[in-house]
């Protein structure tokens, strides 16, 4: 996108927003998709092929300067989670203890005057010839070394670092890769070389496999992380995902709060938590009853127990002494003496916190559904509907370039929009009882809502209005409508741009954190004009189309001058 | 194939021991038609609290032993930081190496196919003179034991004298 974009959206869609967060916005540059220059790749994908040379070239790189044949090689670069220039260090720096550490021993002489020796597995004497031993020299037989080789194989990635298997050995001898080979089958040599590939990307801290399925591909980080830094990465197979926690991507949330939140969703905890807050058990058989209406008169499906819900007591001692069956009122006094106070409280609590954890995991759900739909719209869209406009419309498909990019924003911000109330649920918890917690609640959902309502418009008309043009084209007894189909090009134009800058600002200013909010926008949020705000947003863009070059006028005449923005209607007209 | 060099070295074993019997435990089969389950006495090792008594437990070996290990339970009541409740015995060299993230580099030992049960029962005898509470099965036998060794001695002393009754 150029600037040329922006100077268009910036008057289409937000000219008549005077509060102070748009001029903030404005200022910052921050509110428009490309406004800014986006930095080199921080990451590199690898395909299996990319991955083999790699680590061949940090082998070759590891043998020459530290002069050492590949086995050990391969041990002192797992070691140093294959960062060369630290194995590098450390081998020089302390020489006899890495070597001590990884089993690497100068050879001891064979044990000579006898041609026999006892296998210590098996107690059977063979040949010399017949055994096999590490460069310590503790002798067994082939097939017992064989089990050993072919147990450590099937135990995981240790196998790359296989010792002698003696207890006499107090140095642990290595077991060198070349008896591996020897001594395993050909699908156990398959494994063990595809366990070397593996170390390559599992034990080193900047790679990563991809999580797409079925996916062979990794990922490479080129940039230094901080500790614990989510970073989205995509994957030649179109797989996002964080590199940091391999979860889906997540910005800008924190693995930390992802982490948390998918935990929270998963567990049966919840469930737990909404059984004990509207169900109590049967005072019989203990199974949970929940109570929809009616009157206190419970009888338990499973035992068939009568009991009242109030007191939990038996039904037939409900009558005139404890004043009436229907007005049960030993509850009551209970709860004054305090006897049923805690539980009550319990259950109380409980409900408040399942209720809200409900609202926000209903809308992470939703959106999360909804990208999936417009993940599946999008490619049938750019598949089978931008040709036949391309027909119709005469207009070359890279002219509806604006189409695959509407739709790219939607399911791009649906994702991120998901996450946000992940941190919603856990940044303002206490929001409640902490005025400027609750103050940044506020202006969190401020934002949040312009996001969600932008991104609402956008979606519907890339779904509505294009599935309408879309019609219209197919159907050929009327003539298309070229003029409309130009308004609907400008206005989905202009919804991109604008619901990319509410999401900007989202995303920058859940990075940024709102504990220095006060700072950030020195006291404009309490003069905020809240919900009319919102409205005019709104309001602004249902009048897009029609307003547009008007709009993008007026546009210019409040923002500061961008670059190329005489350019504009090139640009924006066929 | 596995299975046959797993019983004929354990019938080795079992032969070796009964010729040559070690001092601190007797070895034999529950059922002498099955090599894999084992019946020992571990005679509670000198000078230590576990001085005096007489604990039975069960040793039952995997088919492709002696690569994977077997495992060891306690019949008898045993109170120590490294025994399960349910008498089940945790110590390092029943771990096979794979089953732990840093391999075979780790100080402390573990599985080998050079393991006996000659070597087993060393090792467990020598887990009843120093309990390790670094990592224990039994949470609260290893606190009694860092915090109340006085209790400590008092339960042990206990199942002493329990698996005296039961002889």
């Amino acid at each position: 996108m150029s600037d040329d974009d922006d100077s268009f959206r910036s008057g289409s869609g937000m000219d008549e927003e005077d509060d102070d967060f748009m001029d903030e916005d404005d200022d910052e540059d921050y509110g428009f998709a490309g406004a800014e220059e986006v930095p080199k790749v921080p990451y590199k994908v690898l395909s299996k092929e990319d991955l083999d040379a790699a680590r061949r070239r940090a082998l070759r790189e590891v043998m020459s300067v530290l002069e050492v044949p590949e086995d050990v090689a391969v041990r002192v670069l797992r070691k140093y989670k294959w960062d060369v220039s630290r194995v590098q260090e450390e081998w020089f720096a302390k020489y006899d203890q890495v070597r001590e550490s990884l089993g690497v021993i100068d050879e001891e002489p064979t044990p000579s005057g006898r041609d026999q020796e006892h296998c210590l597995i098996c107690f059977e004497s063979y040949p010399l010839c017949e055994m096999r031993a590490a460069a310590c020299k503790h002798f067994f037989c082939k097939e017992c070394w064989r089990g050993y080789i072919s147990n450590a194989l099937a135990s995981g990635m240790a196998c790359l670092d296989l010792r002698c298997p003696s207890t006499e050995c107090k140095r642990k001898a290595c077991v060198p890769s070349s008896l591996v080979m020897e001594l395993a089958s050909p699908e156990e040599q398959a494994k063990y070389a595809a366990y070397m590939i593996r170390s390559y990307v599992e034990d080193n801290a900047s790679m990563a496999w991809c999580t797409g399925k079925n996916c062979e591909n990794a990922i490479e980080c080129l940039i230094d992380r901080g500790p614990n830094e989510p970073m989205d990465v995509i994957c030649t197979c179109s797989t996002t995902f964080c590199f940091n926690c391999k979860e889906e991507a997540h910005r800008p949330v924190s693995c930390e709060t992802v982490k948390k939140w998918i935990q929270k969703n998963s567990a049966e905890s919840e469930n737990m938590n909404w059984i004990l807050a509207n169900t109590k058990p049967c005072p019989k058989c203990s199974r949970p009853i929940e109570k929809n209406q009616g009157c206190m008169h419970m009888t338990c499906s499973q035992c068939r127990f009568e009991f009242c819900w109030l007191c939990q007591g038996d039904w037939k001692e409900h009558g005139e002494r404890t004043g009436g069956f229907y007005a049960c009122n030993r509850f009551e006094t209970a709860k004054k003496k305090g006897e049923y106070d805690d539980e009550a409280r319990r259950r109380d609590n409980a409900k408040a916190s399942l209720e809200r954890y409900m609202h926000f995991f209903e809308r992470f759900d939703a959106h999360s559904k909804a990208r999936e739909k417009a993940r599946v719209d999008a490619g049938k869209v750019s598949k089978d509907w931008l040709e036949q406009l391309a027909d119709i419309t005469k207009t070359p498909t890279s002219q509806l370039k604006f189409i695959n990019e509407a739709w790219n924003q939607i399911v791009e911000c649906r994702r991120q929009l998901k996450w946000t109330y992940a941190y919603g649920y856990y940044a303002f918890d206490n929001a409640d009882r902490d005025n400027d917690v609750a103050r940044q609640k506020f202006f969190f959902e401020f934002l949040q809502g312009d996001a969600e309502r932008s991104l609402e418009r956008l979606h519907e008309a890339a779904e509505k209005d294009l599935g309408m043009h879309v019609t219209r084209a197919r159907n050929q007894a009327e003539p298309f409508d070229v003029e409309a189909f130009q308004t609907f090009r400008k206005n989905l134009i202009g919804l991109t741009d604008v619901t990319a800058g509410f999401f900007n600002k989202l995303v920058k200013q859940l990075e940024k954190g709102f504990g220095n909010m006060e700072a950030d926008y020195a006291g404009q949020v309490d003069e905020d004009p809240g919900p009319s705000t919102s409205a005019d947003v709104v309001d602004v863009s249902k009048a897009g189309p029609s307003t547009g070059p008007a709009a993008a006028a007026k546009g210019r005449r409040t923002k500061k001058a961008r670059g190329g923005e005489e350019d504009m209607e090139q640009v924006r007209v066929l | 194939m596995g299975d046959t060099l797993a019983a004929n070295l354990l019938r080795k074993q079992l032969k070796e021991l009964t010729k040559h019997p070690v001092d601190g435990f007797s070895a034999g089969l529950v059922d002498d038609s099955n090599v894999f389950e084992w019946q020992v006495t571990i005679i509670g090792p000198p000078e230590t609290l576990y001085e005096g008594g007489f604990f039975n437990a069960r040793l039952t070996f995997p088919k492709d032993y002696p690569n994977s290990p077997p495992t060891c339970r306690f019949t008898s009541e045993m109170w120590h930081p490294n025994v399960y409740d349910d008498g089940k015995v945790c110590i390092s060299i029943l771990h096979n190496p794979g089953d732990d993230p840093n391999g075979y580099e780790t100080a402390a030992e573990r599985w080998s196919p050079v393991h006996t049960v000659e070597t087993i029962m060393i090792s467990i005898i020598s887990m009843l003179s120093s309990p390790n509470d670094e990592s224990p099965a039994n949470v609260d036998a290893a606190k009694m034991w860092r915090e109340n060794r006085d209790e400590f001695k008092k339960r042990v002393a206990r199942i002493v004298r329990k698996s005296q009754e039961m002889l």
